[in-house]
């Protein structure tokens, strides 16, 4: 009962994750060590830290795509994580579009996998494409698209499916430094619109700062959780305003900080 | 006058220079007909299988039939030997080095074989044609389902994409570029190895028209042969390149 209601409290719930790799070897590596957290509904979160820390690791555990079962409970909207889970959407960095579909044929991908009838997928593409600004786009191939562009499409893709819960593996990772801000703001005009939970895995400090409700900092391998620190920047945000605005400064300032700190610990 | 037209015009030029010179050396005894055939000697035999006799058009006719039939059959064969291997990867573990021993024999040297087991009509030009089409559709394949991007089936199983799913949607078509370009070296192959077979022996087909004037030292009739051989090779890229260009716009 008291479990049921915990869950029913935060949209993502890690208590105590330990995960090893090659655990039925005797050469094992520890990848992530006891971490917790959670995150409300419609929270938006960034996990960030040194190469090798686990945060990709973390988002793949959630996605249900791990084969080597974890230590620690973890919940997604209550549930184990499954592969498939129809709550999930997920973004990798590479924008993976089919280079056989059109834009609209690839935001609609994720939907028709899903088995969503043709006519409702095919609205919904449009209307997620027009929100990304790829509206006169729909019949192009990824070819005749930028990066940029087709990072815009993936991002139609992973918004089309409704998902309540979106993990995002650097998805802007790729991305030189404008179009990244671009695409930043993109996808806060659509976070807020949309209303989901997210998990943002970034290398990039600055981009964690500036999307995120709180940001946890990890250590270098074994995974450890450093810092989780709340972003108390009020919204709506600008990203690009972002860039010059001194509490902004100050928070990179402060978690540059404690990022060094998780790097030092483990060497 | 545009790039283009004046490149073809300089083709037709050039053309047309060739064929003037080598017929002018010809007539005057520089280059020997007996070996070299000379063009005036190419047409009038040209009129004659086609106009006059018509007797090239039924060798013509046997020869397409059967490198229709054989790249029909070998691809067909092919890509579902080769869709079966990647559902079944231990079965394609298990018939790899016999495919690897069958790929490596000169398939030419079956001919003999060929022509024992199904005779002088169309079976043994087929059967020859067919196990080279067979092993090059096979590989293309093969390496098409191997070469799948990694992402797009990370993608897919996190969507939930069932094993199906998977493969129509994803692991096929982007095999089919690959399989492509098998398929049209698979359609040239079939070619070379029906009039590889008819060259050894054939009651019908280009290859025994060929064999037949080499003997009885016709060299036009052979330059004319040769000719024929080269414009069909041409016809069957020109469809491939278009058939592949309406296929695979998104590339």
């Amino acid at each position: 009962m008291l479990q049921q209601l915990m869950s029913a409290n935060s949209a993502i719930e890690l208590r105590d994750l330990t995960m090893r790799f090659g655990s039925q070897t005797t050469s094992s590596v520890l990848a992530v060590d006891r971490v917790s957290f959670s995150l409300a509904p419609r929270e938006f979160v960034s996990l960030i830290g040194p190469s090798g820390c686990g945060k990709t690791t973390i988002l793949n555990l959630l996605t249900g795509l791990l084969t080597e079962p974890p230590e620690g409970d973890v919940r997604v909207l209550g549930k184990k994580p499954t592969a498939g889970n129809p709550d999930i959407a997920y973004m990798l960095a590479r924008d993976s579009l089919l280079p056989w579909r059109t834009t609209l044929e690839n935001a609609a991908y994720g939907m028709e996998v899903r088995g969503l009838p043709r006519s409702e997928r095919e609205t919904r593409a449009r209307e997620l494409l027009k929100q990304v600004g790829l509206g006169d786009f729909a019949d192009k191939y990824p070819k005749a698209l930028s990066h940029g562009m087709r990072q815009r499409c993936a991002l139609a893709r992973t918004f089309a499916l409704d998902s309540p819960v979106l993990l995002m593996d650097e998805p802007f990772g790729a991305l030189d430094a404008q179009t990244k801000l671009t695409l930043e703001d993109v996808l806060m005009k659509l976070w807020s619109e949309h209303q989901k939970t997210v998990v943002f895995v970034t290398h990039d400090l600055a981009e964690a700062i500036a999307l995120s409700d709180r940001v946890i900092v990890m250590s270098a391998r074994p995974g450890r959780i450093v810092a989780d620190v709340p972003i108390d920047l009020p919204r709506p945000r600008s990203v690009r305003k972002l860039q010059a605005d001194h509490r902004f400064h100050d928070l990179y300032a402060q978690l540059w900080g404690l990022l060094e700190q998780g790097v030092a610990g483990s060497e | 006058m545009n790039r283009a037209f004046r490149l073809s015009l300089g083709h037709a030029v050039f053309i047309v220079a060739f064929v003037g010179l080598w017929e002018f050396m010809s007539a005057r005894g520089i280059l020997d007909p007996t070996f070299f055939g000379r063009p005036s000697g190419i047409v009038a035999y040209l009129w004659r299988g086609f106009v006059a006799d018509k007797n090239l058009w039924k060798d013509l006719f046997y020869t397409i039939l059967a490198a229709t039939i054989a790249f029909w059959g070998g691809s067909v064969a092919a890509v579902f030997v080769g869709l079966l291997f990647a559902m079944l990867p231990r079965l394609h573990k298990a018939c790899e080095p016999y495919l690897t021993l069958l790929n490596s024999m000169p398939r030419i040297a079956l001919a003999p074989l060929f022509l024992l087991w199904f005779g002088l009509g169309i079976g043994s030009k087929i059967a020859v044609a067919v196990s080279l089409t067979f092993f090059i559709v096979l590989s293309s394949t093969v390496a098409g389902i191997k070469g799948v991007n990694s992402d797009h089936l990370i993608l897919s199983r996190a969507l939930g994409a069932t094993p199906s799913q998977i493969f129509f949607k994803v692991t096929l078509p982007s095999a089919v570029p690959i399989i492509f370009s098998g398929l049209r070296l698979g359609l040239v192959y079939s070619l070379l190895g029906v009039v590889g077979a008819e060259l050894l022996a054939a009651e019908h087909g280009l290859g025994q028209v060929l064999a037949y004037l080499q003997s009885t030292f016709d060299m036009d009739g052979v330059m004319a042969l040769l000719l024929l051989l080269v414009l069909l090779g041409l016809s069957i890229t020109v469809v491939m390149n278009w058939i592949e260009h309406r296929l695979l716009v998104w590339q």
